[in-house]
């Protein structure tokens, strides 16, 4: 068995990750009950053999809506992280290419000043434009999360520059963009998925967050932080409603936390040898 | 020193200039007209024209620009569309409960999270450390507004000693104002005393093994006062920084959590804003949270360079 399991953060993120996943994948073939289907007969029911997890407000099967709640959010997480992932690398080594002249300068300083709009700000920019709704939250999100790769991308960059063997393929006749496809991207690789890791956390609590004040995901798509929203009207009267979409995301957020720091500990002596 | 302080007063004022253009363009140049685009579709030409003259829209964008900036120093911020009543006005009643709301949080989750984390370095591996790591884990995950939701289901709701919501004013009843705060903060405070907590452990445990430390130990002094005295003032210079960093998720947080225990702060006046398609409202408080993101990180790196004048240099 590769040892890789055998190390807690990374044997439980995986564990959990698996559930959210097999959640997602299992409600692209099976619900309960249709998701967006209302019974007004069966408004606000408690759990039972019939609605497992109860009914919401419009006597949606909250089951149902979980489920496909997590398609929602590990789809919002793998775009916001392959924003983030693309730009935020290409941008990192460009600057660490160009170290100390003015792109470097000019590409930092930009991403420092996005960095400082926390995304639910630019989500609302952005929003005023296009209205609220799910690709508007991600695009948002994504942004966010290019400044964080950037600055990860240009210092692992700067420290394999400075190897022996990078000199040795350039005086070998490879050119400037070569030896960075070739040799410095695979070797960043691994911190840049440890970072991407966090960041899909970071992107769904972020999501639930902007569903949550309404600006996120629109209604009839099921978002946890929608539910959420929704289930606080109801508190005094059904308060199950407000326990299962909130344990949806932590749990998901954990998976993603507990395997980046895995990940991390997991490629640390790798970095020592180098 | 002098120059140091200068260059970064100048590229402070820059950043600030550039945030506020950006904001402007993306809110009252792109959309084409925004007294249109705040009435919606079925308005007529002339109530539109009307809007724009009350609003002060009328004019070329270069110099509503400028108006605009002078009125942070002025207060004159124009109307407010939604409320019809200054926006410099609302901002500034709004910030007596978004201000004590996020220095509270800041406060709390700096108690918590140092306590936590040096206990947590100082029985490294043991017990009582695992159950501190995987709570932070926990505080990591939870949502601060599922947090506060939850705090509102067995303190407001079950145990009724918190109100569940709203904010009676400080006039009106200062006990009961300042009650109203103390589970939204701790909501607020939650995931930020979480991270607080793993960096102050690790930076902690690098401390605890330098050399001084063991010289402390070695003349008599006990584990506990070792800490006190000696390893807890090195660990937290760079605690200290990432709470700087992290003021912009607290800043955040609060737009979030004054929506779930219906506070009337600036971050509730701002989605209030967004609903109402309040333009105007809505442009000086995004300026407000991202200039004062921009300043708190600002300071901290000025604290920081003052402190340790090696990274006055700049980049490495």
């Amino acid at each position: 068995m590769n040892p890789a399991w055998r190390h807690p953060s990374f044997g439980a993120g995986a564990v959990l990750m698996a559930l959210v996943i097999g959640a997602a994948l299992l409600s692209l073939v099976w619900t309960p009950h249709d998701p967006a289907a209302m019974r007004i007969m069966a408004r606000l029911k408690p759990p039972s053999a019939e609605h497992w997890l109860g009914t919401d407000q419009f006597g949606r099967d909250i089951v149902s809506m979980v489920l496909v709640g997590a398609r929602n959010a590990l789809l919002v997480g793998l775009v916001a992280v392959g924003i983030g992932l693309v730009f935020g690398v290409a941008l990192g080594m460009l600057a660490a290419l160009y170290r100390g002249r003015f792109i470097d300068e000019a590409v930092m300083r930009a991403l420092d000043f996005v960095f400082a709009f926390p995304a639910v700000l630019t989500a609302i920019l952005i929003l005023t434009w296009f209205g609220p709704g799910l690709v508007n939250a991600v695009i948002a999100i994504g942004i966010f999360n290019i400044p964080v790769f950037a600055r990860q991308a240009r210092a692992a960059t700067l420290q394999v520059v400075a190897q022996d063997y990078i000199r040795a393929a350039r005086l070998a006749g490879l050119s400037r963009p070569a030896v960075m496809i070739r040799h410095i991207l695979p070797n960043i690789t691994g911190l840049m998925i440890v970072q991407g890791s966090t960041q899909f956390a970071f992107a769904i609590l972020a999501e639930a967050s902007l569903s949550y004040l309404g600006i996120g995901t629109q209604p009839p798509n099921p978002s946890w932080g929608r539910m959420l929203n929704d289930a606080q009207t109801y508190l005094a009267t059904a308060p199950h409603l407000a326990i299962v979409p909130g344990l949806a995301i932590a749990i998901t957020v954990l998976a993603f936390n507990l395997l980046g720091d895995g990940l991390r500990d997991l490629l640390d002596p790798r970095m020592k040898e180098r | 020193m002098a120059l140091f302080l200068i260059k970064r007063l100048a590229g402070l004022v820059l950043t600030l200039l550039v945030a506020a253009l950006v904001i402007f363009l993306v809110l009252e140049v792109l959309p084409g007209d925004p007294a249109a685009m705040m009435m919606g579709v079925s308005a007529t030409p002339e109530s539109v024209a009307a809007l724009r003259a009350e609003l002060g829209l009328d004019g070329p964008a270069a110099t509503r620009f400028l108006d605009w900036l002078a009125g942070f120093f002025t207060g004159n911020l124009g109307l407010s569309y939604t409320y019809r009543v200054a926006v410099g006005g609302l901002i500034a009643e709004r910030l007596a409960v978004t201000v004590p709301l996020s220095l509270l949080a800041l406060g709390l989750s700096l108690v918590l999270g140092v306590t936590l984390g040096t206990w947590a370095a100082a029985h490294a591996h043991r017990r009582s450390d695992l159950v501190i790591m995987g709570l932070t884990q926990l505080g990591l995950a939870i949502p601060n507004f599922w947090f506060g939701i939850l705090l509102v289901l067995v303190f407001a709701i079950g145990l009724g000693w918190f109100p569940a919501g709203g904010f009676p004013g400080w006039a009106a009843d200062p006990s009961l104002s300042a009650r109203a705060l103390l589970l939204p903060a701790f909501a607020l405070a939650m995931p930020q005393a979480a991270s607080l907590a793993r960096i102050t452990r690790s930076t902690m445990l690098e401390t605890l093994s330098e050399d001084y430390i063991r010289t402390a130990r070695a003349k008599g002094l006990s584990r506990g006062q070792t800490i006190r005295r000696h390893a807890l003032r090195n660990a937290l210079i760079p605690v200290l920084t990432i709470l700087g960093l992290q003021f912009s998720f607290l800043l955040a947080g609060t737009i979030v959590l004054e929506n779930v225990f219906a506070l009337p702060g600036l971050g509730r006046l701002l989605i209030q804003a967004i609903g109402g398609h309040d333009l105007i409202l809505i442009k000086s408080l995004v300026l407000f949270y991202v200039a004062t993101a921009i300043i708190v990180n600002a300071i901290v790196d000025l604290a920081y360079g003052i402190a340790d004048p090696r990274l006055r240099v700049g980049r490495t």
